[in-house]
């Protein structure tokens, strides 16, 4: 049995607690608090961390962590990385620029993601057409990076299942060579 | 997903510059003592008074401590946090929860090794009582 750590990050209001959710066999661990940023609408945000269990058909075990998404806990980023088989990253296509916001955290994780196996989940793409899946990949190929970029609404269970699949393809692949 | 209900409290100005007159007492009485903040539980700092450091930083670092704290006293059944202490080698840093009715906050307190952690817990908690009911 091997267990993976993988942890979701991405911009406030991404919908990383809603994903470890959707999928978590035990009670999440969640640590949100009520929001005070004007700048944002959401009622509550996560500040420490969100914390789910997966077990796969394999019998393989999954620890899901996910990062708060705003830039001042940039601390708890690297923390919450260590360890580390892969990362997800959740974008919001309706924010006013999604692939900035994609930017903040290809750079928050630059060291770790030369290494380590990530993909990209796109939220509320069929309301946000623009931008589309292939400007993900160009702003990805800016930075040198080669990750599959999918359209997933986070609520539910089998999108988030099929971005830990696509992960867990990914490791697989890095771990005993493609 | 939640409905996103958007129903944000606004701290009185009069509690901000309550923050900010006790934090700078704190700072210039009690001995040890080397930075007073307090936040906003999503880690916005509100009122400061330090010797070094970057008030922001503190903010959002105690806002993840009294978080994951939080949950680990509801895991176990404890009801509500109240404070943490990190004790270090060189001095130690107390993160205490502010109770409201409108914005719950969080004071952190950091203080070197000339400072009594007795003391300083106990300005914590007189500190906490003073914003809960301002």
């Amino acid at each position: 049995m091997t267990e993976y750590k993988i942890l979701f990050t991405g911009p406030m209001g991404a919908g990383k607690t809603t994903a470890i959710g959707a999928v978590s066999e035990t009670p999440p661990v969640i640590t949100d608090v009520a929001n005070t940023d004007p700048g944002h609408g959401k009622p509550r945000t996560t500040v420490g961390l969100d914390f789910g269990q997966l077990t796969l058909a394999t019998g393989d075990r999954v620890r899901l962590f996910g990062t708060p998404g705003q830039v001042r806990f940039d601390f708890l980023w690297q923390i919450l990385v260590r360890n580390a088989l892969g990362l997800i990253v959740l974008c919001d296509n309706s924010r006013p620029d999604p692939l900035a916001d994609l930017r903040v955290y290809l750079e928050g994780f630059a060291a770790e993601l030369k290494e380590l196996p990530c993909v990209i989940g796109v939220g509320r793409l069929p309301g946000h057409p623009a931008p589309g899946l292939e400007d993900y990949a160009d702003e990805l190929a800016r930075h040198d990076l080669v990750l599959p970029v999918l359209d997933v609404d986070v609520r539910r269970r089998a999108d988030v299942t099929l971005l830990i699949d696509t992960l867990l393809a990914q490791i697989e692949a890095s771990l005993y060579g493609e | 997903m939640e409905s996103e209900r958007v129903e944000k409290s606004v701290l009185s100005p009069a509690v901000k510059v309550l923050a900010e007159r006790e934090a700078a007492r704190l700072l210039e009485e009690v001995s040890g003592l080397t930075a007073v903040v307090v936040a906003t539980v999503d880690g916005f700092d509100i009122a400061s008074a330090m010797r070094e450091g970057d008030a922001s930083r503190v903010a959002a670092m105690a806002s993840s401590i009294s978080a994951i704290s939080g949950v680990v006293s509801q895991e176990a059944h404890l009801g509500r946090g109240k404070s943490v202490t990190i004790d270090t080698e060189a001095g130690f840093a107390i993160v205490h929860a502010v109770y409201r009715p409108d914005i719950d906050l969080v004071i952190n307190l950091i203080a070197d090794g000339n400072a009594i952690l007795g003391q300083v817990a106990y300005q914590a908690t007189q500190f906490a009582k003073t914003l809960a009911a301002a």
